[in-house]
């Protein structure tokens, strides 16, 4: 194999860019279901309707950076719209309905997609500024990716600033912990709930809209990322911050290493993986309960 | 006078029963996937299939009955099934995916309705699994690469890193590269297979491709995951040293608008190219464009090949499933691809391979073709029909 | 706590003498839907015997289904036995692999437990993708069907293909009723309300779970097996984790812990899928949106909501 730095580090980035991807993601839905146990299957869904509108923006606009605003409000408009409509009636449902409600929901979302994109996969200009190689560290890296891990490292500081600093985040985290009792302290839970639902959408369509230039959007990247983000979130046990970042390093560094060491194990080693942590910490490995 | 109006009767019943003969006596099945990850490709054999049957004048000579097979092989066989069994189609023309052609292939053989295969490339179709009821009008996975190997070698280039994905096809199309790239002096310094449908980020093997410092990369990708591919590629800045090769696929015009400049001087075969030119692909490809407003990709020049076989062989008086079976393999003609006969050996098609560069045309991207490799035609690999 | 009440009883009997005579007046087509809703139907009564009696919601029984389906076509088409010893090795191969899942996974409860068998499911998948000797993804063909010409059924005839199929639902659905009316079957139960409660009263809960873990993907190894005989053609599709996820929406659909329910909910989704998809490529928006609907209407799937008025009007005629 190669024993050259430079390689390692390359890897390295790439292992990081895939993880704040998968951070991204995962967070919206993690902290979802920690706040209100509510499986949200469609975020993958809006994770494409990001990407679309991301696409759809920069055309008409002819700007990355418009489309990079854009496409997080749309998918926080249609989350909105899904929440007032059918999220908001389904809290109490439990979690089998709320599975089926979900699915149904991709189903629904993945075919209106289809009508109005279209079959064939749509690609996304990079801006100029970050189109092609940059250095970094003494590796040529694109700089694309290099923007994707800072938005990721961004992302996640304002997270933690918000959630150990702030107020709300002190509310977050004591929904979190116990809703019931957040309620009895006056804090107002279904309030908190579509506040951070709002969050999560828009997370998940500034994700889609990062990642369409990377990997194009297509109507199969609704389920193609779930599974993923559902890894992630129940390794890192969910509803917690600490959690999320932990289970997308993990799961972002195993499948860049794995294809790297063992590339005719790469598509089996996230399973074992999430296997293992299930049997030895059947909660997750950072779970925001304890 | 009862005579005469017996013969009168006679007369007009045979007068009906030919008008009969001559309007919607063939019934085709049209078996495409139109929802999933393949509906894309099904509704371009579609169009392609639809366009050649107008342009011969014979849209009411032939009644279609289309089936969504999901490109999944439990329901492609059960809608195989419906329209032989229900519908006594007289042919099935369709298949996208190998799995569900791997599926249907003894059900076709045994109830002996002929099947025009428009794009499923696995090479056993025409090769160990072959069957004189299946005649394939799309390419083989060994014949769209085979002939890039030595292409390549005669170019100069010495050592080659391949990628491809890890399932049945991505390793025919490398394998038949592989196998004619080392025979004429090339050598295979790496290769990997991506997970099949999971892998978006192809970082990680750029990286080590680009490590194992070969002349070349040569890869096979289709659909979402070529896009992704290419873009990713370009990114790595790896272009400039390492030149990108592959299948044709890769750069399909289908796709290669989503790719954009990161597609420039990618060099791939293909046994279709839209800016071929020749009168007949010429007027191919105006008629395409002025019916759908898109350039035809090889798709739909399939789909519209599987319908001129079938146009050839009930012209030449193939009137059932035996007949059209039979008068499938004896068609011959030069279409938009150039001249195209089936080999009676195999069922599968000869054809021209083309080698294509995509280059900027203005701000768009068009294909010039940089090599021709004349009728190539499959080895039987197991295949005894002759 | 599992009950044979006359509504399941006649649930059931209604719902297959209207496939049976579907099959029977219908063309060839409608045979292939009775045999797709037929092998739905196990997959569905295996998933709520675990689910809705055991709180066990799987998310690997497709891969289960796949795994008896791979060990029948490999013991016909590739090792050359009679379908008999195939039949025996495909149930003990579907069993074995539930015991294993069931036991690692036992202590593993709601959302993590889906995942769980998510990641085992899609082990099982990947093995049987990059296996060379089963085909890898070009599957397997050649695959045998039952000879039952010494009582009079021909197999390779549609109809009566459909007709065995619809068969061994009853049978399925009989057997998972008569072990969910054991001691075994109300322990599960007792399990499922309240875990600590049977561990106090000396049980040993995983062991228990394991076994109806192991029982349910028998009985989805079944439905395998009949899977590889009618298509006579395997492949790795089989096991990817939608097809569990469709059985989950069809157990859902029907209505979760009724064991009733999900046969109804079975015929339900296949046919609407067909006949929409008759009209227009985007069935699958329509599905989407009957899902939507019928979770909003009540939640308590098809059977659910019909026992549920039932009850209310029998509540309302006694109260008046």
């Amino acid at each position: 194999m190669v024993a050259d730095v430079d390689f390692w580090l390359t890897q390295f980035l790439n292992g990081l860019q895939l993880s704040m991807l998968l951070f991204l993601l995962s967070i919206g839905l993690t902290i979802i279901f920690g706040l209100m146990h509510f499986v949200n299957l469609a975020h993958g869904a809006l994770y494409m309707v990001g990407a679309y509108a991301g696409v759809s923006a920069a055309a008409a606009l002819g700007n990355f950076w418009a489309a990079l605003l854009i496409a997080p409000i749309a998918v926080m408009l249609v989350g909105i719209f899904l929440y007032a409509a059918i999220i908001r009636h389904m809290r109490r449902a439990g979690p089998m309905n709320q599975v089926l409600v979900t699915f149904g929901l991709i189903f629904v979302i993945v075919d209106l997609v289809r009508i109005v994109w279209g079959d064939i996969a749509l690609g996304m200009a990079q801006p100029a500024i970050l189109s092609g190689p940059a250095e970094f560290l003494g590796v040529v890296y694109p700089a694309y990716r290099l923007f994707i891990i800072a938005v990721g490292l961004i992302v996640m500081a304002a997270l933690s600033l918000v959630l150990s600093r702030t107020q709300i985040g002190a509310m977050v985290r004591a929904g979190v912990e116990n809703d019931a009792m957040a309620a009895c302290l006056g804090i107002n839970v279904e309030r908190l709930f579509f506040a951070v639902f709002c969050v999560g959408c828009a997370l998940a369509g500034l994700a889609g809209a990062i990642a369409a230039p990377v990997f194009s959007a297509t109507p199969s990247m609704a389920t193609d990322i779930l599974i993923p983000t559902l890894i992630v979130v129940v390794i890192g046990g969910l509803g917690s911050l600490r959690g999320a970042i932990a289970g997308s390093l993990i799961v972002g560094f195993i499948q860049t290493f794995g294809a790297v060491v063992m590339p005719e194990f790469a598509s089996v080693l996230v399973y074992v993986l999430l296997a293992a942590v299930l049997i030895v910490k059947p909660a997750g490995l950072l779970p925001a309960r304890s | 006078m009862k005579k005469y109006v017996c013969a009168a009767l006679g007369a007009c019943a045979s007068i009906a029963l030919m008008a009969h003969a001559a309007a919607a006596e063939t019934k085709v099945g049209l078996l495409l996937p139109k929802s999933g990850n393949y509906a894309a490709l099904g509704q371009e054999i579609d169009d392609g299939f639809v366009m050649a049957l107008e342009e011969a004048g014979m849209a009411d000579d032939f009644t279609l009955v289309r089936e969504d097979s999901e490109a999944k092989p439990p329901v492609g066989v059960a809608k195989a099934r419906k329209l032989v069994l229900q519908d006594e189609v007289d042919a099935m023309v369709g298949i996208v995916s190998s799995a569900v052609l791997g599926a249907v292939r003894d059900f076709v053989d045994g109830s002996k309705v002929p099947l025009i295969v428009a794009n499923a490339g696995n090479d056993a179709a025409t090769g160990a699994s072959c069957s004189k009821y299946i005649v394939r009008v799309s390419f083989s996975n060994g014949q769209v690469n085979r002939p890039m190997g030595s292409w390549m070698a005669e170019q100069g280039i010495k050592k080659v890193y391949t990628l491809a994905p890890d399932y049945a096809a991505g390793h025919q199309m490398i394998d038949a590269f592989t196998e004619s790239f080392t025979a004429a002096g090339g050598e295979i310094v790496g290769s990997e297979y991506t997970p099949f449908g999971k892998t978006q980020d192809f970082g990680p093997y750029l990286t080590t491709a680009k490590a194992a410092s070969p002349d070349a990369i040569f890869v096979f990708y289709a659909g979402g995951e070529a896009i992704s591919f290419v873009k990713q590629y370009d990114s790595f800045g790896i272009k400039k040293d390492i030149p990108l090769y592959g299948s044709g696929f890769l750069t399909s015009p289908l796709y290669v608008k989503a790719e954009g400049p990161a597609a420039i001087g990618v060099k791939t075969s293909l046994h279709y190219v839209p800016t071929l030119d020749t009168p007949e692909n010429k007027a191919f490809v105006a008629a395409f464009k002025a019916k759908f407003d898109r350039p035809p990709s090889e798709y739909a020049v399939q789909g519209y090949d599987a319908a001129r076989v079938l146009v050839e062989a009930v012209k030449a008086g193939a009137n059932d499933r035996e007949s059209i079976a039979e008068g499938l393999t004896k068609v011959s003609y030069t279409g938009p691809r150039g001249p195209l006969t089936i080999d009676p050996a195999t069922n599968n098609v000869v054809q021209n391979i083309y080698i294509y560069e995509t280059v900027a045309d203005g701000d768009a991207l068009t294909q010039k073709i940089i090599g021709t490799v004349p009728e190539v035609r499959d080895p039987a690999n197991g295949c005894s029909l002759k | 706590m599992f009950h044979q009440t006359p509504l399941k009883t006649f649930t059931v009997a209604a719902v297959i003498a209207a496939l049976a005579l579907y099959a029977i007046l219908g063309g060839y087509f409608p045979r292939e839907i009775v045999i797709e809703i037929a092998l739905l139907a196990i997959l569905a009564v295996s998933l709520d015997f675990v689910a809705g009696y055991g709180g066990m919601v799987s998310l690997c029984h497709g891969a289960i289904y796949g795994i008896g389906a791979y060990a029948f076509a490999g013991m016909t088409a590739i090792g050359g036995y009679d379908t008999v010893t195939a039949t025996l090795v495909a149930l003990a191969a579907a069993a074995a692999f539930g015991l294993f899942v069931g036991a690692v996974a036992a202590n593993i409860t709601g959302i993590f437990f889906i995942m769980a068998t998510l990641a085992f499911g899609q082990m099982a998948y990947v093995v049987v993708f990059e296996s060379r000797a089963l085909g890898g993804d070009d599957g397997l063909s050649g695959i045998a069907r039952y000879d039952l010409s010494a009582i009079g059924i021909d197999m390779n005839d549609s109809l009566q293909f459909a007709l065995f199929c619809l068969a061994v639902v009853v049978i399925a659905y009989a057997a998972a009723a008569y072990v969910l009316r054991s001691t075994f079957g109300r322990t599960l139960s007792g399990i499922h309300s309240n875990e600590d409660r049977m561990r106090a009263l000396g049980l040993t809960a995983w062991r228990h779970k394991a076994v109806a873990f192991s029982f349910s993907s028998m009985l989805a190894g079944a439905a395998g097996i009949l899977a590889a005989q009618h298509t006579q053609f395997v492949s790795p599709e089989l096991l990817v984790w939608t097809v569990s996820g469709e059985v989950l929406i069809v157990v859902i659909l029907g209505g979760l812990g009724t064991l009733a329910g999900p046969i109804a909910g079975a015929a339900l989704l296949v046919l609407l899928k067909h006949k929409i998809g008759a009209y227009t490529e985007h069935w699958h928006l329509v599905i989407g949106l009957f899902l939507v609907a019928a979770v909003m209407a009540g939640g308590r799937g098809v059977y659910g909501q019909i026992e549920y008025w039932l009850r209310q009007r029998a509540g309302r005629r006694a109260d008046a």
